[in-house]
């Protein structure tokens, strides 16, 4: 609409064109601006190749140490579940005391299963395990003490809960003393700990890297169009029609960034699965890395597509703004 | 249709372009804008396209106060005016064509219509048959007449000319001014910013004179009179 004289037409907006109509044009003219974007990009493939890789690279690395964190976790989790109390008896106990004790931890719900092992049978255990055989026989007096082997419930086996189980358990007058080896689940947590803090560190400051390095890109490239921009702001163009194929074009060096690590991560987990795994037989695990989920793949295109939008939506506000027909 | 009352612009550091200036041309007049370069020649088109604001008083266009239109409502102003450049102000990478139908995308025109359009104003300055070619391979005079076509596509009420024959030799420079009257007999109010006095005495219309940002004389050139 004309500001300046009613009534006259001026564009498609004023045509006599229905609603769907112009919801078409709408996405029609969209779809050939991102179009054109891309064309541009097409044209100068070692630059354009150059920023995407850029891109590409800058997200692969967060995305990777995401991953093996993420796998890393898992595998603890699987240690977890294995925690154990080890509660050695008193010595005085005897083996009816030591059953009461047994059908009594066996109603407590923080627990999943207890299992007694009669000093006898450790001696007899150790002996196996050991390799002393014979040399045990010396022995004047079985030195070990009656232990029953506790798994809490999956709600206990959190190192703080555990520890919790544990002080409760070693009030019971028959035990003696308890163990939780514990404490290295707890530094492996720790660890993973940092490690998450580490992994969210760099992602934010690789982050902030890409959006800089697409926000002077597309700078580059205003700077490039800027006798084309000056032109379209003299016969008419709004600054939004003059934005949108730069951020089309941070949208495509989003996208095809996004898919760059994608591959990038895929070449890097096959890579190192076949060291993890040589790493596993060491412990007669077999273990294959999770890649990246079907969602954790949308997860990093779409950041990746928001990182280039918006990398270009700030140097579009700021510098297109600057170029002003004099 | 463009009314200028008490009009000042000085610009940053205190050099005064413009001083008081008054005049007002009727809808459907076709009128040239004289004066010595740094005459204010330039800076009193600027304001009526509003790439630069007056500092003082108002500039109107069909009754509308050009101050109180908005940053972002700017380049809907410019649709209604088309304007021509000494320096044609082409995109020299792109086709005649192209060039052309830029108002019109902008617009967002279909294709169909750009096409037509395109075509009807590269016609009417001559120049249909070179649709296809790159401004850089045609002469001056048909570099200006591109811009032409680019200002006249989208059919704007207001034609405003800055030195439009400046690298032109006469017989082109008289070329084009035909075509500014066809469009004035069209309807178009049509403003022209020249230095060329030879061209202006030789045609017979409203003259404004600037010297040194005051507009000194109003009205018919010396071989109108008479008439």
């Amino acid at each position: 609409m004309s500001i300046l004289f009613k009534g006259r037409s001026q564009g498609a907006s004023e045509r006599k064109i229905n609603i769907a109509q112009r919801f078409v044009m709408f996405f029609v003219n969209h779809i050939r601006q991102a179009l054109g974007s891309l064309g541009e990009l097409w044209r100068q493939p070692a630059a354009s190749l150059m920023t995407i890789g850029v891109l590409g690279l800058s997200i692969t690395l967060p995305s990777t140490l995401y991953i093996l964190v993420k796998n890393t976790e898992k595998i603890s989790a699987g240690w977890e579940q294995a925690a154990e109390i080890s509660l050695f008896l008193k010595d005085q106990t005897s083996a009816a005391e030591a059953q009461q004790l047994l059908t009594r931890l066996q109603t407590w719900s923080e627990i999943e299963r207890v299992v007694y092992v009669p000093a006898d049978d450790a001696l007899e255990e150790f002996k196996q395990l050991s390799g002393l055989g014979d040399a045990v026989k010396y022995l004047e007096a079985n030195p070990l003490p009656d232990v029953v082997l506790v798994t809490p419930g999956e709600k206990h086996t959190a190192p703080t809960a555990a520890q919790m189980l544990l002080e409760k358990l070693q009030r019971q007058r028959e035990v003696d003393m308890g163990k939780l080896d514990i404490e290295w689940l707890e530094r492996l947590y720790g660890f993973l700990q940092i490690a998450t803090e580490l992994v969210t560190i760099i992602g934010v400051l690789l982050f902030i890297a890409v959006i800089l390095i697409v926000g002077n890109t597309i700078r580059l490239n205003i700077l490039n169009k800027r006798d084309e921009i000056l032109v379209m702001k003299l016969v008419g163009a709004t600054d939004g029609f003059i934005h949108r194929p730069f951020l089309y074009t941070g949208f495509w060096y989003g996208l095809l960034g996004g898919v760059i690590a994608w591959m990038a991560v895929i070449i890097i987990l096959w890579w190192m699965d076949s060291s993890i795994q040589a790493f596993a037989s060491l412990y007669d695990k077999s273990f294959h890395i999770t890649g990246l989920t079907g969602s954790a793949l949308l997860t990093m295109l779409f950041l990746s597509v928001m990182l280039g939008l918006v990398g270009s939506l700030i140097s579009v506000q700021r510098h297109v703004r600057e170029i002003e027909p004099q | 249709m463009i009314r200028f009352e008490q009009v000042s612009k000085t610009y940053p550091g205190g050099q005064r372009a413009l001083s008081k200036v008054d005049f007002h041309i009727a809808q459907g007049e076709m009128a040239f804008l004289t004066g010595h370069s740094g005459a204010g020649k330039s800076t009193l088109l600027k304001l009526i396209s509003i790439m630069e604001r007056p500092t003082v008083g108002k500039v109107l266009i069909n009754g509308h106060d050009l101050n109180v239109i908005k940053r972002r409502q700017i380049a809907y102003i410019r649709r209604d005016i088309g304007m021509i450049f000494q320096s044609h102000q082409l995109l020299m990478d792109k086709t005649v064509f192209d060039n052309v139908a830029l108002p019109l995308v902008i617009e967002g025109y279909g294709h169909k219509e750009i096409a037509k359009r395109v075509d009807a104003a590269l016609e009417m300055v001559g120049l249909r048959s070179k649709a296809r070619n790159l401004p850089i391979t045609l002469s001056g005079g048909e570099q200006q007449r591109v811009g032409i076509a680019r200002a006249v596509v989208n059919k704007p009420p207001l034609l405003l000319a800055d030195e439009p024959t400046g690298n032109l030799d006469p017989k082109l420079s008289m070329e084009i001014v035909r075509l500014f009257e066809d469009f004035n007999q069209a309807g178009v109010s049509v403003l022209i910013a020249t230095h060329d006095l030879g061209l202006i005495a030789r045609m017979r219309y409203r003259t404004l004179t600037l010297k040194n940002g005051k507009m000194i004389t109003d009205g018919l050139t010396d071989g109108e009179e008479g008439l």
